[in-house]
């Protein structure tokens, strides 16, 4: 994809899930995005449609079960509409069932998608297997998740059926965090920048002491700090999209949450007053990159796991070279 | 030859010599012997050819693209061969001669640099002279009619000369303008460090060692082919060096500090705050060695690098910070009261880190030039 398509592609994309989140809609944003050939665009090799549909989600704060579709797709199955995935609970990223032989049990959480699907693939352990078990929505438990932010409709489910398993390569799951962090990391990018933005717009719109509070060293050293950031953060996407493998994409993740964190807090202090409102539309990018960060896990946890490969290997690994 | 190429040969030629290579001294050891450890590696390195890849064949190279020596520079960093503080000044001064010196005097020197035969020193700042380089005062005046005149006399003072005492050369930024003329009125020389009139006195850091000094020019003569660029255009000489020493230099002291976690990682007690801990040093190295990749793969496909490298300099000074942080947080009292050579190092090394926001630039006016020219917030005035 050269600069010119791949510009299109984002301006299409972008339109596309505005007009798909606007409630009077028709088509919801993941009628829209199956219409602009979104699961076509998952077989091709090319990262970008991820990156590019992702960023336009963390932008413009929609909510979509496209993650479902690039998780499935990673563990080697046809995406459809109908098909959702049960990614592990809150923070975790291990396998969210286990199997033995008479039955499944697994919780975890959805996407909305799980709602409507004809059917739910849960991957499961099974000894030192890993197992996958397609669900039927009959058996589950479905309970919505308020929580910080109930326009991000997770939905935590339990499982516990008689479902026949069958065992897939172990590799596959790997795989499947990995395409999913990456996604919601890019979730998050979006995001982050449009924090910023909104962040940026105020400092030079608020006039405070006869000048534009933009003007005043100490706010702009907080935004200085978010846009580090946020270009350290495109720069770990970029790593994870030229050297994928386990640990790029988890440290991608794990960036992603992190600089959510620090680009949050210093956006929320320079729209002080109003960005502490429901008028304003900060606060719905910041409660949903807190849910986000939960989602495949969490900074916190990625990060303790990887300290703790690195203290048993005794090793640094330096990962990406020019 | 290809990058990947260039480094697994150059891997494999390093390990085959490491005993030739490998300092003659138990770590960190003074500043005199890592010197004389550097230019016995570059002297070697000149010898069997890998000093040559990435610099201009009219200068003694072997051309190819200047990730090459970035590469070299990394590998020598990571097995502790080389400084990289003091192996990197390579990349802010033979640039500088490349592009600006007559093109004899360029192939006249630039060889003596990489091979380990002299040590040049970068006459930039100046005690009234920090972060604000526009306003530096060491006078140079012509030594009659500014056009024609055969040589150029300077007084003044710089500070902060790294290797000031050791160096055969000194590349100087010397006020040539009227008193205001700010970044308009500066030129460039190339000054034999021997001329008469040129007093060095070493500066103590924090850390005990004399890296730095102050020099002291005293109606000292140059010769007026000594000029590097033009009359009054030395401002694009000191900013000239800006892409190597944000991209390069940065590589290579990304490099040794992860093999610095990596000694850490070694030592470090295996439990979760020992985990936690460290992950964060790897996660800050991780953000950086990203960033700069893609900065320089961007000056490799041919931008000019500008504002946006004030992000790799933040990021540089966190990490770096963030891992001595690291030390001495998991090996308590290493740093302040060990007086074994492993402590000595880590002391050492530790308080320099203390200046990664305070040197090339502080963190500061990196803040204030993202927010100006990255962030478009307009004047802060």
């Amino acid at each position: 994809m050269d600069a010119a398509e791949r510009a299109l592609l984002e301006e299409t994309v972008r339109d596309a899930i505005v007009a798909g989140r606007d409630p009077r809609a028709s088509a919801g944003v993941d009628d829209v995005l199956a219409g602009l050939g979104w699961h076509e665009m998952l077989h091709a090799e090319d990262r970008d449609p991820v990156d590019i549909v992702f960023r336009a989600l963390g932008a413009t704060n929609a909510m979509s079960s496209a993650l479902d579709d690039v998780v499935v797709s990673a563990l080697g199955v046809e995406p459809r509409p109908d098909l959702a995935v049960l990614l592990p609970p809150f923070t975790a990223w291990g396998a969210p069932g286990s199997a033995d032989g008479d039955g499944i049990v697994a919780t975890g959480v959805a996407t909305a998608r799980v709602a409507s699907a004809a059917e739910l693939l849960v991957v499961c352990s099974a000894g030192a297997e890993i197992h996958v078990a397609g669900v039927r929505p009959s058996v589950l438990d479905v309970t919505p998740v308020r929580g910080i932010d109930p326009d991000a409709a997770l939905q935590t489910v339990r499982v516990e059926d008689g479902a026949a398993t069958s065992a897939i390569d172990p590799a596959a799951w790997d795989s499947a965090v990995a395409a999913g962090r990456s996604a919601v990391a890019y979730q998050v990018a979006g995001a982050c920048n449009a924090m910023l933005a909104l962040a940026r717009e105020h400092a030079l719109a608020r006039i405070q002491f006869d000048r534009p509070i933009a003007r005043f060293q100490a706010v702009r050293h907080r935004l200085a700090n978010a846009l580090v950031g946020v270009e350290a953060l495109e720069a770990t996407l970029v790593a994870a999209a030229d050297e994928p493998s386990m640990l790029t994409t988890a440290l991608a993740k794990a960036v992603a949450g992190r600089t959510a964190l620090t680009v949050g807090a210093e956006c929320q202090q320079v729209l002080a007053g109003i960005g502490f409102t429901t008028d304003h539309p900060f606060h719905r990018l910041l409660k949903r990159t807190m849910v986000l960060d939960g989602i495949l896990g969490s900074a916190d946890a990625i990060t303790l796991d990887v300290g703790r490969q690195l203290l048993a290997d005794r090793r640094v690994p330096t990962l990406i070279d020019l | 030859m290809n990058l990947a190429g260039f480094r697994t040969e150059l891997h494999a030629w390093l390990g085959e010599h490491h005993q030739e290579l490998a300092p003659r001294f138990s770590p960190p050891g003074t500043l005199d012997e890592r010197i004389a450890q550097m230019q016995r590696v570059k002297s070697v390195l000149f010898e069997a050819g890998w000093m040559r890849f990435g610099w201009p064949e009219r200068v003694g190279g072997r051309g190819g693209s200047p990730m090459l020596r970035t590469e070299l520079g990394a590998a020598l960093a990571a097995r502790e061969l080389a400084d990289p503080g003091l192996f990197s000044l390579i990349e802010v001064l033979a640039p500088t001669l490349i592009d600006f010196a007559r093109p004899e005097l360029a192939a006249e020197v630039v060889p003596r640099l990489l091979s380990g035969d002299e040590i040049w020193c970068q006459g930039f700042s100046e005690p009234g002279t920090g972060s604000d380089l526009a306003s530096l005062r060491c006078r140079a005046v012509p030594d009659g009619d500014p056009s024609t005149t055969s040589a150029w006399v300077i007084n003044g003072q710089k500070v902060w000369t790294s290797l000031a005492q050791y160096a055969e050369r000194c590349v100087l930024l010397t006020r040539t303008g009227t008193g205001d003329s700010r970044h308009r009125g500066i030129t460039a020389f190339f000054v034999d460090m021997d001329t008469p009139g040129i007093t060095v006195t070493p500066l103590e850091m924090l850390n005990g060692e004399r890296e730095f000094a102050e020099v002291f020019f005293d109606d000292v003569t140059v010769p007026a082919d000594r000029m590097l660029g033009e009359l009054h255009g030395g401002w694009n000489v000191a900013m000239s060096i800006l892409p190597y020493e944000r991209s390069s230099c940065f590589w290579q002291r990304i490099a040794y500090l992860y093999r610095r976690l990596e000694m850490l990682v070694e030592v470090a007690p295996e439990d979760d705050r020992s985990a936690e801990v460290v992950a964060e040093a790897f996660l800050a190295l991780h953000m950086l060695r990203a960033r700069s990749r893609v900065t320089q793969h961007r000056l490799a496909d041919g931008a000019t690098l500008g504002a946006e490298t004030s992000i790799d300099k933040v990021l540089v000074a966190t990490a770096e910070q963030l891992v001595y942080d690291a030390v001495r947080r998991l090996l308590p009292g290493v740093v302040e009261v060990d007086d074994s050579l492993a402590g000595a190092a880590w002391r050492s090394e530790y308080l320099y880190s203390r200046a990664a926001t305070i040197y090339g630039g502080t963190a500061e006016v990196q803040r204030n030039i993202i927010a100006r020219r990255l962030l478009n917030l307009g004047s802060d005035e």
